[in-house]
């Protein structure tokens, strides 16, 4: 194994860990902020430090500060197992992280003859890894639910673990149908099936590829990832907070930040397995590193647009209305803000620059392609997370049984006859 | 009696309906609308920026911090006659009366003290008052305080609060 395999696999598990824990924070704000947005309130854009709000991101990290120093507090009606009680919210917070770690962040790295995934975890069954990790979450949920002592716990588990029955099967008979038309297990191998095209215009994306798996897949990954419109289990308005309600401080945060991170595991196994996951439509991997100066190029000219329209929406926004005497220091914010971005899309077009027309590195273009590709996922996983956020704040929650008769009436019936059709079209085409 | 039962279909049972999908695409365009609409002109939403930004709408009516009026010549006008404490539901009014020694009238007020902590801004105390004594016209919405005793107002700080609506004095008493 070389330095550069070595450097490679601890670069790709950093931004594993960092695109799975960092974006904790991050969606929390978001999820805040759409949310006003969307009912015409700003939402939090208070907090800053030294004058600096970022849109108000900061508040999330003091409410992690918050969290933390709160009080640990054990109800002390809970004689027994209190470690499992102590457990189960990370149960259910590891195995979405887990879940997360196979998804693929870039195609394969091919540097020296050596082919390295650039994946927090290098393996190529990653379908039936997240499928074994991801069901484990409700395992958390049940538990805790049991172990709080509390009817409204017990609701909220007993809700949550017969709403997985209801959804896991069709969420897998789904996901079979997209392995039988990709023929493969691994989601790299279907990234890269997805950056062809279908039919010489389409690209040979998931959605068009599987329509009808496609939609049974994002519903049930919204019943998996126990958010708007499914989530019954937490159920304010019947069950107090159902399997939370005995939880506070860090454990409560671990349930809270687990929900946000199989949230962005499930935007990211959607965008891998029906949206061409790191790939645009029409560039596969090779092609880009093909013509990487034609493409250093457009991205030369695109990149100054994006970061001039970001920079004139930033000065529009960040200020206060006309009638207020103080801006609170927004104006300086966004002196210092524009500068920033100015200096580091210099800094882009200048290498850009310099890969476009000097470099001839095989190796400088292999890493730029990547990286673009891991650029290209984060953007597609944030504006999945934004998808996902406002389902939350659009559709109401479903009856606890509509939710049942959903699965086991229309979802699994549909995946059962979409897998008939797909097999006989596959098995038609390879005869 | 059977006749009279009408029975209303359920709205939700065309095919359209019960295939949510249609009727979640319809929300979801409302509530991107709203977002992009938003996203574009932040300041453009109607809502107040509070601390830097002060409530525009309090009116004459609006029922503010208590104040006790004055007279003509300044002394006060209450003459301790304990109907606001008797009409305060919240129980919240403290009066101790003493004997009025400058001749205007017979009683006046020692001890007059509000614990703003329990009044609930009925505005009980202003109807029952005989003399209009007790006013809450100040508009002044909020009060600030480290510690609870800071929240009991006694008569000097009701006597200082000045009517933000232009009448000062008491229209009952000169």
């Amino acid at each position: 194994m070389s330095t550069f395999a070595i450097v490679t696999a601890i670069a790709s598990f950093a931004l594993g860990a960092l695109l799975a824990l960092l974006t904790i924070p991050v969606l929390v704000w978001l999820e805040r902020r759409i949310a006003g947005l969307v009912q015409d309130r700003l939402g939090p854009n208070r907090t800053n430090i030294a004058g600096f709000r970022l849109g108000g991101v900061v508040q999330s990290f003091a409410d992690v500060v918050k969290l933390l120093l709160k009080e640990e507090y054990y109800p002390s009606h809970i004689k027994k197992g209190r470690w499992l009680f102590m457990l189960s919210p990370i149960i259910t917070f590891v195995a979405a992280l887990l879940a997360f770690m196979a998804i693929p962040f870039a195609d394969i790295l091919h540097v020296n003859g050596e082919a390295l995934r650039v994946q927090a975890l290098p393996i190529d069954f990653g379908v039936f890894w997240y499928m074994a990790i991801s069901s484990i979450g409700v395992l958390g949920v049940v538990f805790g639910g049991w172990l709080s002592h509390n009817k409204y716990s017990l609701l909220g588990a007993s809700r949550a673990g017969s709403m997985m029955i209801s959804y896991e099967l069709a969420l897998g008979v789904s996901i079979l149908a997209f392995i039988i038309s990709y023929d493969t297990i691994d989601f790299n191998a279907m990234v890269r099936y997805q950056s062809g095209t279908l039919f010489g215009f389409l690209p040979a994306w998931g959605i068009f590829i599987q329509p009808l798996a496609a939609i049974i897949l994002i519903v049930s990954l919204f019943a998996e990832t126990n958010r708007n419109p499914f989530s019954v289990a937490e159920g304010e308005s019947e069950i107090v907070a159902g399997y939370m309600t005995e939880y506070s401080a860090m454990k409560f945060a671990m349930y809270f930040m687990g929900e946000y991170v199989a949230m962005n595991t499930a935007s990211a196994v959607i965008i891998t397995l029906i949206f061409g996951g790191y790939q645009l439509p029409y560039m596969s991997t090779a092609s880009l590193i093909e013509n990487f100066s034609l493409f250093a190029l457009i991205l030369l000219l695109i990149i100054p647009i994006i970061v001039f329209l970001l920079i004139r929406w930033m000065q529009k926004n960040n200020r206060v209305r006309p009638t207020v005497q103080t801006d609170g220091g927004r104006n300086f914010e966004t002196k210092v803000l524009t500068i920033a971005l100015t200096v580091m899309t210099l800094i882009i077009e200048a290498i850009l620059l310099y890969l476009a027309f000097i470099s001839e590195s095989l190796l400088a273009d292999t890493l730029s392609v990547t990286l673009f590709q891991i650029a290209t996922f984060v953007v597609k996983l944030m504006l999945f997370n934004i998808f996902f956020i406002i389902i939350r704040w659009t559709v109401p929650r479903f009856r606890y049984d509509q939710v049942q008769k959903l699965g086991w009436y229309y979802l699994l019936p549909l995946a059962l006859l979409n897998i008939f059709i797909t097999t006989l079209v596959v098995v038609g085409v390879h005869v | 009696m059977s006749e009279k039962i009408t029975v209303i279909p359920r709205p939700s049972s065309s095919i359209k309906d019960k295939l949510y999908l249609p009727a979640i695409y319809d929300g979801v365009k409302v509530t991107f609308k709203h977002f992009f609409q938003n996203l574009n002109d932040s300041n453009a939403i109607d809502t107040l920026e509070y601390p830097e930004e002060q409530p525009r709408d309090i009116s004459s009516r609006y029922r503010g911090l208590h104040r006790l009026t004055h007279r003509s010549d300044d002394t006060i006008a209450c003459v301790a006659c304990f109907m606001c404490a008797t009409a305060c539901p919240a129980q919240c009014i403290f009066i101790e009366a003493t004997e009025r020694e400058d001749g205007k009238d017979e009683k006046m007020p020692k001890l007059f003290s509000i614990d703003t902590l329990e009044c609930v801004f009925c505005g009980y105390c202003v109807e029952a008052c005989p003399c209009d004594a007790i006013r809450m016209d100040t508009g002044i919405f909020s009060l600030i305080g480290n510690k609870r005793e800071d929240f009991v107002m006694n008569k000097e700080q009701l006597l200082s609060h000045k009517g933000a609506f232009g009448e000062e004095c008491s229209c009952a008493r000169d």
